[in-house]
């Protein structure tokens, strides 16, 4: 929680410097007959090769994950329909692709960086407890070879695109990722003990009417999402017993897998486009409402993907109104507030909140369908 | 020894750790996906019988002035500013989407069981009688029984003794709570179809005094300033106005209610609300405490899209 700037670094130096790096001799030092050739491979390439290499596919991922899940869904969006699809893909830009992407899925990416961050570095702690002749566990070697700037990045990430209920969660990831016990806050045991109480009274101050309110709603969940992670913040830190390491390894690597996979189907089916009704008069005194995506405007027609699919063309002229509506994913499930930031709001969603405070609903968004 | 044994402690307390916050998270993974347990506003809409409607058929007065009238071809009134911001919320917005139906009195109660309208707006006072026909939600108002006489007898009458005077013509609108207010009191009552009506006679000598809500007799007054005034009789039951709703459709019920109450929370934050707003325009000016609107009754949790505006 009040880890010095300079424990970041410290707690990464070694593999942040890349997997030829210090990284090696922790690895060497663990099992130095296995370990080492594990790693390298059978040819021993120049390390700044595999350096750059390493690098060159890890922003290929980077920037080419996202930029695949966008065009699949676009896909999606357009009904699976490849007409349709193709239309969205002459008309919607690769800048606001990205944008759109980021903005649906920053939540979903942070959380699975989040993971392999945390997991890797218990796991890469863990691993002078296992068995020689072991290959290091995934998550480990990818921690090895991320820059800590990335994995740093990737926390800011999720502070601020994850819902403030799920944020106290970030605390133990933090802390186990840079593996920053509570030893880190003093060397002295009073001292440090002073500081986390400290720090827990801040704590529990920040939160306490909304613990109160949780617990008078009965919102057990709420209640441990925001009491325990502090707790096990203190104790995450440290190496696990050999026995649980490779176990650990498999099953969580294959649940973060998982997880991706499942988080992500409602990610690829969230709409890239904003959803609007449109009022348009089609003949003197006749007006029709139509409920659809915005695909593209000219001088000649408002292209509307409609929310039960297929396009509409609607003349320009004929347009007379167009309200903005809010999609069914945005309604709340909880009635809990931190100091007037609902709970389900991320900290960017919460501040925009402030800078606009009254969202009106258009009445039209409610009865057309 | 000890050394070793508080290390394995120490890794047990590592793994339980990392065990629970591993749950913890796929806790709130599946939390996340999950549906809300509110029904929400959008939930009610499509539940009530007014879903997928062209126009919504809201019953008001033509008669009263103040609160339901018709001017020049156009509803104006307080009733009337209200029944557009339910209308509105319900997603009926603009008069297009609106079919205003003129009912009397008397006629309120048919008109709701007989379907020919949705929602009445037209200074219903919720009793237990009529809630065994129809549903209410509100209220939206509350007023108190009146009694309004000409200038020329405002020495006369001034007490509920007074009215039960044989000689005295008392006028008051059939089906209302006053009719049954003054049997109460054993005044006996010439009763007629409006308090319009009324008015009338009294002006043409026929009747003597009129009785009725504060709210309707207001509206006379604005239009007679100079030849009426309203006795303040101790009647002494207060009347809560609400809005009629068909008792077989309680979602519509609940929505009314819940947008009653979403104008009542924007009004107690000191915000103007279309309450307000309603209230400034129409009764205001011509009653002669200010008023503020009631919490509404029976108002149902319901999710909506601006739940997490702040509310500071």
């Amino acid at each position: 929680m009040t880890a010095p700037p300079d424990a970041v670094p410290a707690g990464t130096a070694g593999p942040g410097a890349g997997t030829a790096g210090p990284g090696v001799v922790a690895a060497g030092a663990a099992g130095p007959g296995a370990a080492a050739p594990g790693r390298a491979g059978p040819p021993p390439a120049d390390p700044a090769e595999r350096r750059a290499r390493a690098t060159q596919s890890f922003w290929t991922a980077v920037v080419g994950v996202p930029a695949v899940f966008s065009v699949l869904r676009l896909g999606v969006e357009a009904g699976g329909e490849l007409q349709t699809t193709l239309l969205l893909v002459a008309n919607v830009g690769t800048v606001n692709l990205l944008a759109g992407f980021l903005t649906t899925a920053a939540a979903l990416l942070s959380t699975a960086l989040v993971a392999v961050f945390a997991l890797g570095a218990v796991l890469r702690v863990s691993v002078d407890r296992m068995p020689p002749g072991i290959r290091r566990p995934l998550f480990a070697r990818w921690v090895d070879s991320t820059p800590a700037w990335f994995a740093v990045a990737s926390f800011l990430l999720a502070l601020v695109t994850w819902p403030l209920l799920y944020l106290p969660l970030l605390l133990p990831a933090f802390v186990a990722a840079f593996q920053l016990g509570p030893e880190r806050l003093h060397e002295q045991r009073v001292p440090r003990l002073l500081l986390l109480a400290a720090g827990f009274a801040g704590y529990l101050w920040l939160l306490g009417p909304t613990l109160l309110d949780a617990a008078r709603q009965g919102e057990a969940l709420a209640l441990a999402l925001l009491v325990v992670p502090p707790v096990l913040a203190l104790f995450v830190t440290g190496p696990l017993p050999a026995a649980v390491i490779r176990p650990l390894a498999s099953v969580t690597e294959a649940a973060v897998l998982a997880m991706l996979v499942w988080a992500a189907l409602p990610v690829i089916s969230t709409p890239v486009l904003p959803l609007t009704v449109t009022t348009v008069e089609t003949s003197p005194g006749v007006t029709e409402d139509v409920r659809g995506h915005v695909v593209t405007v000219d001088d000649v027609d408002v292209v509307l993907l409609q929310e039960r699919g297929g396009v509409r063309y609607l003349p320009v002229g004929q347009v007379r109104a167009q309200v903005l509506c809010p999609s069914e994913d945005e309604l709340p499930r909880r009635q809990l507030r931190v100091r007037d930031f609902h709970v389900e709001d991320s900290l960017l969603e919460g501040l925009g909140r402030r800078v606009r405070p009254v969202h009106r609903i258009d009445a039209a968004c409610r009865t057309v369908r | 020894m000890p050394e070793i044994s508080s290390r394995r402690l120490r890794s047990l307390a590592t793994t339980l750790a990392v065990a629970l916050t591993l749950t913890l998270a796929a806790a709130a993974g599946c939390d996340n996906r999950r549906e809300p347990p509110l029904p929400s506003v959008l939930d009610k809409l499509h539940e009530s019988h007014i879903d997928g409607q062209a126009k919504i058929k809201i019953g008001v007065s033509e008669t009263e002035p103040l609160m339901g009238e018709l001017r020049n071809g156009a509803h104006i009134g307080f009733d009337v500013e209200i029944a557009r911001y339910i209308a509105a919320f319900l997603g009926f917005q603009g008069e297009q989407r609106i079919q205003w139906v003129a009912l009397a009195t008397e006629d309120r109660i048919p008109a709701l069981q007989g379907g020919t309208v949705d929602l009445i707006v037209s200074s219903f006072s919720m009793t237990e009688e009529r809630q065994k026909l129809i549903s209410f939600a509100g209220p939206y108002f509350v007023t108190t029984q009146e009694v309004m006489v000409p200038t020329r007898l405002r020495d006369r009458v001034r007490t509920i003794e007074d009215l039960r005077r044989p000689g005295l013509r008392v006028c008051t609108s059939g089906g209302s709570t006053t009719e049954a207010e003054l049997e109460k009191h054993q005044v006996r009552a010439y009763v007629v179809k409006t308090v319009g009506d009324c008015v009338r006679g009294i002006r043409e000598k026929r009747y003597d005094v009129v009785s009725s809500d504060e709210t309707i007799l207001a509206g006379f007054l604005s239009q007679y300033p100079t030849e009426f005034e309203i006795v303040d009789m101790p009647f002494g039951t207060s009347e809560l106005l609400g809005i009629g709703v068909p008792i077989g459709d309680p979602a519509l019920r609940d929505l009314v209610a819940f947008a009653l109450q979403k104008s009542y929370l924007e009004g107690r934050d000191g915000i103007s609300s279309p309450w307000l707003t309603a209230y400034n325009r129409t009764l205001g000016p011509w009653l002669k405490a200010d008023k503020s609107q009631p919490q509404p009754l029976n108002v149902p949790k319901l999710v909506d899209f601006d739940d997490k505006a702040p509310r500071r």
